[in-house]
């Protein structure tokens, strides 16, 4: 194997540190946090770290050629590129969100047409839509 | 080097990979534009939509069993990475046995994701079948009345062919009645029934019914010993704001990530299925299949807190 020349990680150590960021992960869920932002941010921080140690030592990425970089870096411009492309219209909007499951524009919704007259029909209506 | 000494040893043109391993990568890119298509659209769909459902005890969300499967995960890639270096130290054996821990390890994750899976069929979270209104929640209660009164009608008139028949036959079939008991029984459903029909009319013709006094209306349905015997499977929808969305997103997501375990166990089988002393020439297939089961890891590692744990 092209990456039979070097020494091979220690293996059990990962493992362990995986073992241990999933045990931190669980247990920052069950410290019931207030703030569920910063929960979020823990726990995808967590992740990340996971991630990052399977990429690098069970993947060997750290020990493969700068060809990784050219292969790799297409893949993750699209992956970011999606979420921000859709981030402004369904993520953070300008304009007031009308839902009928909306409490706030529900009560008139769940009264009115909005139900009945097939904007938010059985199956529930999940489009964000705009007053305009 | 495309201008190589003649004297010097063959070089080969590209990478210094084999192609399989290349092959392996590129497709792994294409993999990572997938689920992250998946994943980063869900993010943003969670963010658009306040109020998204997040309380296990609406979604049946199980942390615990998640965790056990992130864990299952976790000890699988662990093995795949040991029988591969027992591949490349000729230790065939020890290759064999860790594979085939890898091959259980995927079974017991998929048995625990049909657990999970098991848990919200049976409490109908399932895309478009949540109620995300009161109104909703009132019509897919009574969709579970007309299914109870259906096969009541089905047990006690299984003469006629269809419920039409048997509602238009239901006076004959009271004046009829062999029994007292069956006719007790059978006056008892026609008098459900046209409870229900009342309820169904009000729903519809939005009077202003709320959900607690519909409830108490059922509750008060299911406390006349009467109608026991034809409520058993009946129970009071409740509304869960953007419950579809997180169904449709849960299961997408979860339901591609289990295909690709069940591929990945295709993979392992393979070798599995030859001699030990025949996995010498699975060398570079171990390690790809490893690649593999590495990213089927990866994409779990961040389905497991942004599906498990995080809420807002």
């Amino acid at each position: 194997m092209a990456d039979g020349h070097h020494h091979h990680p220690n293996y059990f150590m990962v493992f362990i540190a995986l073992c241990v960021c999933t045990a931190l992960s669980v247990g920052a869920d069950l410290l019931s946090l207030d703030n569920k932002l910063v929960l979020a941010a823990i726990v995808m921080a967590i992740a990340s770290a996971k991630a990052l140690f399977v990429m690098m030592y069970f993947m060997h990425l750290k020990f493969e050629g700068k060809w990784k970089f050219i292969l790799l870096a297409p893949t993750v411009i699209l992956a970011i590129g999606l979420p921000l492309a859709l981030l402004p219209d369904v993520g953070v909007h300008y304009y007031t969100v009308d839902v009928p499951q909306d409490p706030a524009t529900g009560s008139a919704a769940e009264t009115d047409e909005h139900v009945a007259d097939g904007h938010g029909d059985s199956h529930g209506s999940s489009q964000p839509k705009s007053h305009e | 080097m495309s201008h190589a000494q003649p004297q010097a040893p063959a070089v080969r043109m590209g990478l210094a990979i084999p192609n399989s391993k290349l092959c392996m990568w590129l497709f792994l890119g294409t993999e990572i534009m997938f689920f992250t298509a998946f994943i980063g659209s869900y993010i943003v769909l969670r963010m658009g939509s306040p109020g998204w459902p997040g309380d296990p005890a609406v979604t049946h969300i199980n942390v615990l069993l998640g965790g056990t499967n992130t864990f299952v995960l976790i000890v699988s890639s662990y093995f795949v990475v040991v029988a591969h270096e027992a591949v490349t130290e000729k230790n065939y054996e020890r290759a064999r046995l860790f594979l085939t821990a890898t091959f259980a390890l995927a079974c017991l994750f998929l048995v625990i994701k049909g657990f999970e899976y098991g848990g919200k069929i049976s409490h109908d979270i399932l895309p478009g079948r949540i109620p995300e209104t009161s109104q909703q929640a009132m019509e897919k209660t009574l969709g579970q009345f007309d299914v109870a009164t259906s096969n009541a009608l089905g047990d006690l008139m299984p003469d006629e062919e269809h419920d039409g028949l048997r509602i238009a036959g239901l006076p004959t079939a009271i004046a009829d009645a062999e029994s007292p008991e069956e006719k007790a029984e059978l006056e008892s459903l026609q008098a459900l029934m046209a409870e229900i029909l009342a309820l169904k009319t009000e729903v519809r013709a939005e009077t202003g019914l709320t959900l607690d006094d519909f409830e108490e209306r059922v509750d008060a349905m299911a406390a006349k010993e009467s109608y026991a015997g034809f409520m058993g499977h009946v129970h009071v929808s409740h509304p869960i704001k953007y419950g579809n969305l997180f169904a449709s997103t849960y299961f997408l997501m979860t339901g591609f990530h289990a295909i690709h375990v069940l591929v990945g166990m295709l993979l392992f089988a393979i070798p599995l299925c030859k001699p030990a002393a025949q996995l010498a020439e699975y060398t570079d297939y171990i390690e790809n299949s490893g690649l593999y089961w590495h990213f089927v890891d990866l994409v779990w590692i961040f389905l497991f807190p942004l599906l498990y744990i995080v809420q807002f």
